[in-house]
């Protein structure tokens, strides 16, 4: 109970989150965010999709007290974004690594550790301990400046996990990473998942956020265009896939009978999933063509809740 | 030395009181203004009521802000902005190559036939070195946390828990210990070079001597010569018959003699200089004047000088200067210690409605003067010398224990004449028609001489400073322009601040009357305020004469009362950078007493506190990322 309580509570959560880019005399440039409403808890992968100029990026900046909102709010772990001491329990990945390139890898993962105040011997255990995580143990005394590009994404996720954030905030994380690296990345995004910590990511890589997300939200223009579970919002719902034999319902009760009366074997007999790409893609597509309206209606999870309670019914 | 700061004579405790009023009467108001002004732009949005909500949380946070600073996140903070300093910028290296470039080739510019050149070293190291970490520390402070916004550094920094006071006190700390650092190594370098330059000795043989002629056949026999000429100069050297001799004053500094027997040949010896780097401890007296009927006036007689630092007394009237001093003992003036008397250095300046001479044309008389000792409780004066006014130099003179009144008693100077330790000094002019010139420090007691090494350090201290309120404001306008736009701003700040004199004048000039710059102690500057003097420039009109009545010169005027009043509130803001540098000091040889150091160190603090609070509230009310 108390895991299932730990679980549904609630890391962020923004309440009509709004901003507005003004110019220096106070007009309005740019509505980079509208009234966003989301939610996100304890222990899941969430993805923040969208394309260019969406508010991906804002709304983490908003969740980090980088920016200030218009109107609105932006809570995480039930206190406002601006507060200082919220930042204790999280760790951000930036989108590039805005480090400092005059200092080396022990040197950068001891100055983060000071401004959490760890005392000597844990930011010693610490630094090591992240150095061989991100596999850098040979360039620990290089400067950043030398670094290359995946190098300094590695150090850059060492910085974001020098506290043992509960939340982590990860904008673009595989961005500058091989495959290997990438393969890396997602695999210890689902293992800090099963450690019990809340991630939410940002990322134009669909198949990467396919891989590790739980629930994901799609922005378009600043406003929230779909908000779900991957494999119900993957779920393409007019069309029945059969992989061995059936067709309807009734089709597929006489396939299923007719192949267990032929003695065959159903492999499966489901909605099949198209894949995120093609979904983001109908959704701006849709979006585009409907500018102001959410064309997918409520979030999918009820939504099967809703049809599955109808079908017991008929039956 | 020119004093020209009231508060430089004042004790520490005498001036804490009244500036500590002050502070908190300004920092007050500003701090309601700023208030206001914050409520008011805030209930436009959102109402009064909820703009007080508003403001009354900001200022708590603020609150919380600052008192839960930690000592380590501040100490991260500064250790990063030493490693960026050093590391990534290389002002640091330029500025160090660039003044040991000027130490090695000073000695091709520097004025080798200076009459003190002690005076001209110690002011070059203390002004180079001065210029080149304030330049430093403006471009340290103002570029560094607008680089890391554009570059994104700070995002990562400011999304771990640390508070905008965190960010900010380890700025100005970090860029405080760098500049220290390169202050500790160029002051020390500094030393070094002066020492070095300044330490030479001259050489003396028997030929170089000859034998001076006595008008009376019983007096002893004089030899005289020079040494030999090093550094452009040399010595007059007298020596008696046993062999004793001295080496005469030149160039601020003199040298020890000795003579020695060897082999039966007589070898002289001239010791290393002396003199030259001191630390004298005046005790200042208080000034006052009477007129060229012996009565008491505010202020001497203006000669037509436009700097009125020193006021004139008429010679060969009532006229005088005279200075009262305070706390003076026997036990200050051992009679072993100074056989000759009671030490009294004097720099004053003489005024001449007509030149000429008369008399022997290779022995042109100066101006004599005069020196009266007056006991305080019988207002009898007493001669005590009779002296030849020195210009452009400090004389040196001795007020003999012993003195003879007119009617030939003889009195004691510290029984007789000092009354519960006050000592009255009066100055007057002998000749007719001339004039002495003389300002509060311009005459002093001399007791003892204190280290040189440490005065020379307290010099540094006056650097150290003005570097730290360079940094300070560096910091703040960082917190909110960009890099470049926050570099001319801070040096406005330095610029403004180093003539803020002026434009205390400049504004009180259009703003009051006579009457009210001389009670605020002003001086007038003529032509007008910056309207009215570039009318008169484009019109080649000169300062003095008045500008034609019209709609013209009333809207010129009428403009500059307004700009005069900013320009009045923004000299009153700014720190005055003169008021910490003590070059001076340490140029002409005074001791920077421990009470002008701790006012100027309270000073500083004054203006950090505010300038921290100001940086920490932009830094916290600006959106980071955008």
């Amino acid at each position: 109970m108390q895991s299932d309580a730990r679980q549904s509570e609630v890391v962020i959560e923004t309440r009509n989150l709004t901003k507005v880019y003004r110019d220096f005399w106070g007009r309005q440039k740019v509505r980079a965010l509208k009234a966003l409403d989301l939610e996100v808890r304890r222990g899941e992968v969430f993805g923040l999709l969208g394309p260019n100029g969406s508010g991906k990026t804002t709304t983490i900046k908003l969740m980090l007290g980088l920016l200030f909102p218009t109107s609105g709010q932006a809570l995480v772990f039930g206190r406002d974004a601006t507060e200082v001491t919220k930042n204790e329990r999280i760790g951000y990945l930036t989108e590039e690594s805005y480090l400092y390139r005059f200092l080396n890898a022990e040197e950068t993962l001891d100055f983060y550790g000071r401004l959490f105040d760890m005392s000597r011997a844990q930011r010693r255990q610490r630094t090591f301990d992240l150095i061989e995580m991100v596999g850098l143990d040979w360039a620990r005394k290089r400067q950043l400046k030398e670094y290359s590009k995946g190098m300094a994404r590695r150090i850059g996720l060492a910085q974001a996990l020098i506290n043992d954030p509960e939340l982590i905030l990860l904008d673009e994380p595989t961005t500058g990473l091989d495959p290997i690296g990438t393969r890396e990345m997602k695999d210890l995004i689902l293992r800090l998942r099963d450690e019990g910590k809340t991630i939410l990511l940002c990322s134009h890589l669909l198949a990467d956020v396919q891989d590790v997300c739980d629930r994901i939200a799609i922005l378009y223009q600043g406003e929230l265009k779909e908000l779900g579970r991957v494999e119900d919002l993957l779920k393409v719902r007019d069309v029945t896939e059969i992989c061995s034999r059936g067709l309807s319902k009734e089709a597929q009760r006489e396939v299923r009978a007719v192949i267990a009366k032929h003695n065959g074997e159903v492999l499966s007999m489901d909605n099949p999933t198209t894949t995120l790409e093609r979904l983001f893609l109908d959704i701006i597509e849709e979006s585009k063509a409907h500018p102001g309206r959410r064309v997918r209606g409520v979030e999918r999870g009820k939504e099967e809740k809703g049809e599955g309670r109808r079908e017991k019914g008929e039956g | 030395m020119v004093i020209e700061r009231a508060s430089a004579t004042l004790s520490f405790y005498e001036w804490f009181p009244t500036a500590a009023l002050s502070w908190l009467v300004v920092v007050g108001g500003v701090c309601l203004a700023a208030l206001l002004i914050g409520w008011l732009a805030t209930a436009v949005r959102h109402g009064p009521l909820a703009a007080a909500r508003i403001v009354g949380r900001v200022l708590a946070n603020a609150a919380v802000d600052v008192i839960c600073i930690s000592p380590r996140r501040v100490w991260a903070l500064g250790w990063l902005a030493v490693r960026e300093s050093i590391r990534r910028r290389g002002a640091v290296a330029v500025v160090f190559a660039v003044f040991i470039v000027v130490l090695m080739f000073a000695g091709w510019f520097l004025d080798p036939t200076s009459t003190h050149p002690a005076r001209l070293y110690l002011s070059f190291v203390l002004t180079a070195t001065s210029y080149l970490v304030l330049v430093l520390a403006l471009f340290l402070s103002a570029f560094s946390l607008p680089s890391d916004i554009k570059s994104k550094t700070l995002h990562t920094v400011v999304t771990k828990p640390v508070r905008a006071s965190e960010v900010v006190l380890g700025r100005i700390l970090g860029f405080v210990a760098v500049g220290t650092l390169l202050l500790v190594v160029m002051g020390a370098m500094s030393y070094g070079f002066v020492v070095r330059w300044l330490s030479h000795s001259h050489e003396l043989t028997v030929d170089n001597l000859r034998v001076v002629e006595q008008s009376a056949k019983d007096k002893p026999e004089l030899h005289e010569g020079f040494t030999s000429r090093v550094r452009e100069h040399r010595h007059k050297v007298t020596v008696d018959a046993s062999g004793r001799g001295s080496v005469a004053m030149e160039k601020g500094h003199w040298h020890d003699f000795s003579a020695e027997q060897s082999r039966g040949k007589t070898i002289y010896r001239i010791g290393p200089a002396k003199g030259m780097l001191l630390a004298r401890v005046p005790i200042y007296g208080t000034l006052r004047f009477l007129d060229r009927t012996g009565r008491k006036a505010d202020k001497g007689v203006n000669v037509g000088y436009i700097w009125a630092y020193r006021s004139y007394i008429e010679g060969g009237k009532l006229a005088a200067a005279i200075w009262t001093f305070d706390g003076v003992t026997e036990e200050q003036f051992p009679e072993k210690q100074f056989p000759k008397g009671l030490p009294l250095e004097m720099t004053i300046e003489v005024f001449r409605t007509y030149k000429g001479y008369t008399g022997d044309p290779d022995n042109i008389p100066g101006i004599p003067g005069s020196l009266s000792i007056r006991n305080p409780k019988t207002g009898k004066w007493v001669e005590a010398r009779i002296f030849t006014a020195k210009e452009f130099t400090t004389d040196v003179l001795y007020i003999p224990r012993e003195l003879e009144t007119s009617d030939r008693r003889k009195l004691d100077l510290f029984a007789d004449l000092i009354v519960d330790g006050k000592l009255e000094v009066s100055l007057r002019c002998m000749q007719r028609q001339q004039y002495f010139g003389a300002a509060q420090a311009d005459l002093y007691l001399r007791a003892r001489d204190s280290s040189f090494t440490l005065n020379f350090i307290k010099g540094y201290v006056g650097i150290w400073l003005q570097m730290v309120l360079i940094i300070g404001f560096g910091v703040l306008f960082s917190t909110f322009l960009s890099g470049a736009v926050a570099a001319i701003a801070t040096l406005g700040v330095l610029v403004g601040g180093l003539f803020r004199s002026f434009m205390f004048n400049l504004a009180a000039s259009q703003l009051m009357n006579e009457e009210g710059l001389k009670e605020v102690g002003r001086e007038k500057v003529m032509g007008g305020g910056p309207i009215e003097a570039a009318i008169r420039m484009l019109t080649h009109q000169n300062l003095i004469t008045d500008m034609e009545p019209g709609l013209r010169t009333t809207v010129a005027k009428m403009v500059d009362v307004v700009l005069s009043l900013g320009m009045y509130v923004t000299a009153s803001i700014l720190p005055g950078f003169w008021d910490y540098s003590f070059a001076d000091y340490v140029a002409y040889g005074f001791d920077i007493s421990s009470h002008t150091i701790l006012q100027s160190a309270c000073s500083a603090l004054g203006y950090l506190v505010p300038l921290f609070v100001a940086a920490y509230l932009f830094l916290k009310t600006r959106e980071v990322a955008r």
